[in-house]
């Protein structure tokens, strides 16, 4: 069924839903990747940026032998520009992806408002798409249009697929990754100031490896597995950086 | 498992210009992050600031680290606030403090300059936490306007959204449910209540033919409704665009500064220029280095934006605005004060705000047949309140209070029915004898009896009932009728403040009440005021307002939904906040939160103390900009004498608005 009105801009109403669908779900995607919302997410990501960030910077000191106080300086420097970055950004992620959140909200309550009938022919199709049939399914879209404030609030998580209730404030996100950088920041040098070779070698596997496990638990993925790949990225990262280090070392 | 509310109320969100605080998208327990962020910020940079401040008598990179922070945390919302105000190619006090913020980076003044940032996020920040703004006066009238209809399609009554209901559709209103649409009752009766179009809280009695408004409350009975307007034509529709209206045509009031401000900032900034431009030649002095025009214009423009001035205006209003709540009366915003100041015309509501708004009994008037002995006023008490008991009307609730208060006993009662729209009926057992008594209006009786016995009985009863200026309501026990009479009084001492506001401030004050004449006639006489407008609409009282506004400035106090739209359009709006409605509270700019008038002689009193003290202010800030600043940049006097009268200035405008808080 084709409808030519503005609202469904010479689409059937299932080619619109599947739109909707794709343009609710960019809400979620973010220039320099994803940000996921949930602070305890935002601390563990910090976290294990920081260390990977903080280890990275240290190898290359430590292979240009930079004496042990002005690396310690450097380290100490960068790590404050560090939790700035980490708690800026995921602040600064989290207001974008709110304001994108009230823009959407804003045009669907329009639409609603505007396009009565179109919403109508979108509910249709998704709750006949969801096995409801006449006369059950006249009923349902009846109670539903029948409340703009219910209406727009299954536009909004049936049609836009977005959740309500779900994120956290941006500056609670911007606070706890605040946490999370300053937590790897403090056994990073604590592991210096312990064993200056081995401490933040083992520090930064430490804190890789328990942010990558509480990481899957909560998002319920297969936690062995996100280790694994975790640790192997962060070897990668390491271990390329020292070896392209060496070699330039030997060009230079 | 995890409770939602169930729908969700997003009108109110998006009433509130989308306010992180209560946006749908965030968990209920984070969205008290976003409540007050910006006085939070200006506090926690604060603190940030008295570290630079302290570790500059140590290490010049550490402090310059944590004004860098500071500039971060205030300085970028100042400077997107600035390139809006450009960007509107206005140039006011904002974008000459940014700019002079900025600009002291470039000349080493980075810590005055990151003090002026504090101290204008502080001041703006604080007088942002007194504003309410979170509900909308519109909104409020969308609470009481229901979204649901219950549509009758072929007598199967039907939930529809009240946007699809069209005219000659018949809709249900049950017993203590909103009315949502205009129209005409096909079946059914019912006290209705039409607080919001007349501002009387009376119910009044309606039946089959007759007209009921949108926003109406159903007191009593089960309603059928023949719909004559849509949701975009009715009442309530109308009230909102009327306030819709009244909020663009309110006339804008500007801070004392704000005026001044425009011409200031121009004047500086062109100043600067001049400065930068003139001075080699006249002084003989490079433009570039230490000792340079440049330099020496730029100091200029910092030293012309010093603390004192910042401080001058919130200081000032946030002294008076705590004084008020002491008083119990909240202003919104500080700015309101300097509205009240010019006020020339004061305009009142009659009920609920110069009366109580509430049913006092008044008397009794007997009109007995000769057979039957007149009861006491006791026993008449008795008998209406034990028909009375469990009904929810003014009247009813007015009859059950006055026998409570009096410890009369209810008697027995059979038989009991209640006629929505009319009253109550039933058999009462009095001295022994069940005997049928009816309670409710004139119609009731009327009903009951058939207007040719009621006429041999008492044959100028109609026409003086029609007469009264009192509400009635009527009881018959057997032959015997009984007038109750109910009247709404004024507030105590209301003739002392009026007398006041006439004789120690020369205003000119009005009433405005959508009432009848007799009685507006009656509460004006007793309250000592002379000019009174009555039978107003909200629209009336709107159009009133507007006129009264070219004459000079209007004060209106109110506090129902139909002085909504008066309170918004006059220059400054009072409400009432026990009595007063949620959609008056919003609309308006004050609100005396123990219903106190007798407070009003002393808020105009306040209200001329602030404006003579924020004179002082900005007087003495630019005396110290004249006086101490300019001279030392041009090498007259000392710097160290500069800095003195500068920080002194400071402290003396402080110290002068503290003297608000009495």
């Amino acid at each position: 069924m084709k409808d030519s009105s503005k609202h469904f801009a010479n689409h059937s109403a299932l080619e619109h839903l599947k739109e909707a669908r794709e343009k609710g779900q960019g809400v979620f995607s973010e220039v320099h990747g994803l940000e996921p919302s949930g602070c305890m997410i935002a601390l563990l990501d910090s976290a294990k940026t920081t260390v990977i960030l903080l280890l990275t910077t240290w190898t290359l000191l430590f292979l240009f032998a930079t004496p042990f106080s002005i690396a310690s300086l450097f380290l100490f420097a960068l790590s404050f520009g560090l939790l700035f970055l980490h708690t800026g950004r995921s602040a600064y992620l989290g207001w974008a992806r709110l304001e994108r959140l009230h823009r959407l909200i804003e045009e669907e309550r329009w639409e609603i408002e505007h396009h009565k009938e179109q919403e109508k022919e979108e509910l249709i199709e998704m709750y006949e798409a969801k096995g409801f049939q006449e006369p059950l399914l006249s009923q349902v879209i009846e109670t539903l249009m029948a409340d703009d404030n219910r209406l727009l609030e299954v536009m909004l998580t049936e049609e836009l697929a977005i959740p309500l209730e779900a994120y956290e404030h941006p500056l609670k996100q911007g606070v706890y990754a605040l946490i999370g950088s300053s937590i790897s920041v403090f056994l990073f040098f604590l592991g210096r100031w312990i064993s200056p070779f081995y401490g933040p070698i083992i520090i930064s596997f430490g804190i890789v490896i328990s942010a990558s496990l509480l990481f899957a638990k909560i998002q319920k993925n297969e936690k062995m597995r996100a280790c694994i790949w975790n640790l192997s990225l962060f070897g990668m990262i390491v271990g390329g950086v020292y070896l392209l280090g060496r070699f330039l070392q030997n060009v230079l | 498992m995890k409770k939602r509310p169930d729908p969700y109320l997003f009108d109110e969100f998006f009433a509130s210009g989308k306010e992180e605080s209560i946006s749908p998208f965030l968990f209920p327990s984070s969205r008290k992050w976003a409540h007050n962020l910006t006085l939070k910020n200006a506090i926690f940079t604060a603190i940030i600031f008295s570290i630079a401040f302290a570790t500059s008598f140590f290490s010049l990179h550490l402090s310059n680290l944590f004004l860098a922070m500071v500039y971060f945390l205030v300085g970028t919302p100042a400077v997107l606030d600035t390139v809006e105000d450009l960007r509107n190619f206005e140039i006011n006090i904002d974008v000459l403090m940014t700019l002079a913020a900025l600009l002291s980076i470039l000349i080493g003044s980075q810590m005055e300059g990151a003090l002026l940032l504090v101290l204008f996020a502080l001041s703006g920040s604080m007088e942002k936490a007194v504003s309410s703004k979170t509900k909308s006066a519109i909104q409020n009238l969308r609470d009481i306007s229901p979204s649901r209809v219950t549509l009758l399609e072929n007598n199967i009554p039907i939930e529809k959204n009240i946007h699809e209901i069209q005219v000659k559709n018949s809709i249900v209103v049950k017993a203590g449910e909103i009315i949502p649409l205009d129209g005409k009752i096909t079946q059914g009766s019912s006290y209705v209540n039409l607080l919001h179009l007349t501002g009387e809280s009376l119910p009044t009695s309606k039946t089959i033919g007759d007209e009921v408004y949108a926003g109406s409350h159903n007191l009593d009975g089960m309603i059928t409704v023949e719909v004559s307007k849509t949701s975009h034509e009715s009442t309530l529709a109308q009230i909102i665009q009327l306030i819709q209206g009244a909020q663009a045509a309110k006339p804008k009031v500007e801070k004392l500064l704000d005026r001044f401000g425009k011409y200031y900032a121009s004047t500086i900034i062109l100043l600067s220029a001049a400065f930068a431009g003139l001075l080699p030649f006249l002084l003989s002095i490079p433009f570039l280095s230490i000792e340079g025009s440049v330099y020496r214009a730029l100091a200029f423009l910092i030293a012309a934006s010093p603390c004192a001035l910042i401080i001058a205006t919130p200081t000032a209003y946030l002294s008076a605005i705590s004084a008020c709540a002491r008083k119990g009366i909240l202003l919104k915003g500080g700015v309101i004060l300097d509205a009240i100041c010019s006020a020339k015309i004061i305009a009142f509501d009659k009920t609920g705000t110069l009366t109580q708004g509430k049913l006092t009994f008044s008397h009794i008037d007997s009109y007995s047949s000769t057979s039957h002995t007149p009861l006491s006023q006791e026993e008449i008490f008795s008998i209406a309140a034990t028909l009375e008991q469990g009904v929810l009307h003014p009247i009813a609730e007015t009859i059950t209070l006055y026998a409570s208060q009096n410890s009369l006993s209810l008697l027995p009662l059979e038989q009991f029915k209640s006629k929505p729209g009319y009253g109550v009926e039933g058999m009462v057992t009095i001295q022994d004898k069940k005997v049928l008594v009816l309670l409710g209006s004139f119609e009731h009786i009327l009903v009951q009896l058939g207007e040719k016995t009621i006429m041999e009985r008492w044959p100028y009863l109609t026409e003086e009932i029609k007469n009264k200026e009192h509400l009635l309501s009527c009881l018959l026990v057997e032959s015997n009728l009984y007038l109750f009479h109910f009247m709404d009084h004024l507030r105590p001492k209301i003739q002392n403040v009026i007398s006041d506001l006439k004789r120690k401030f020369s205003f000119r004050i009005l009433m405005l009440t959508g009432d009848h004449q007799k009685s507006a006639e009656r509460i004006a006489k007793e309250a000592g005021i002379e000019e009174y407008y009555f039978d107003l609409k909200p629209e009336d009282k709107l159009h009133l307002i507007a006129r009264f506004i070219q004459e000079g400035s209007v004060t209106m106090i109110g506090d129902g939904i139909n002085d909504a739209p008066s309170l918004m359009r006059s220059n400054v709006g009072i409400s009432m906040g026990k009595i007063g409605s949620s959609s008056a509270i919003e609309a308006s700019d004050a609100i005396f939160l123990h219903d106190d008038l007798s407070q009003i002689p002393w808020l105009f009193k306040k209200a001329k103390q602030t404006r003579r003290i924020l004179l002082q202010n900005i007087s003495l800030a630019f005396l110290v900009i004249l006086l101490a600043t300019t001279p030392s940049l041009l090498g007259f006097i000392p710097l160290w004498l500069a800095v003195i009268l500068h920080e002194g200035g400071t402290v003396i405008v402080g110290l002068n608005s503290l003297r608000l808080l009495k």
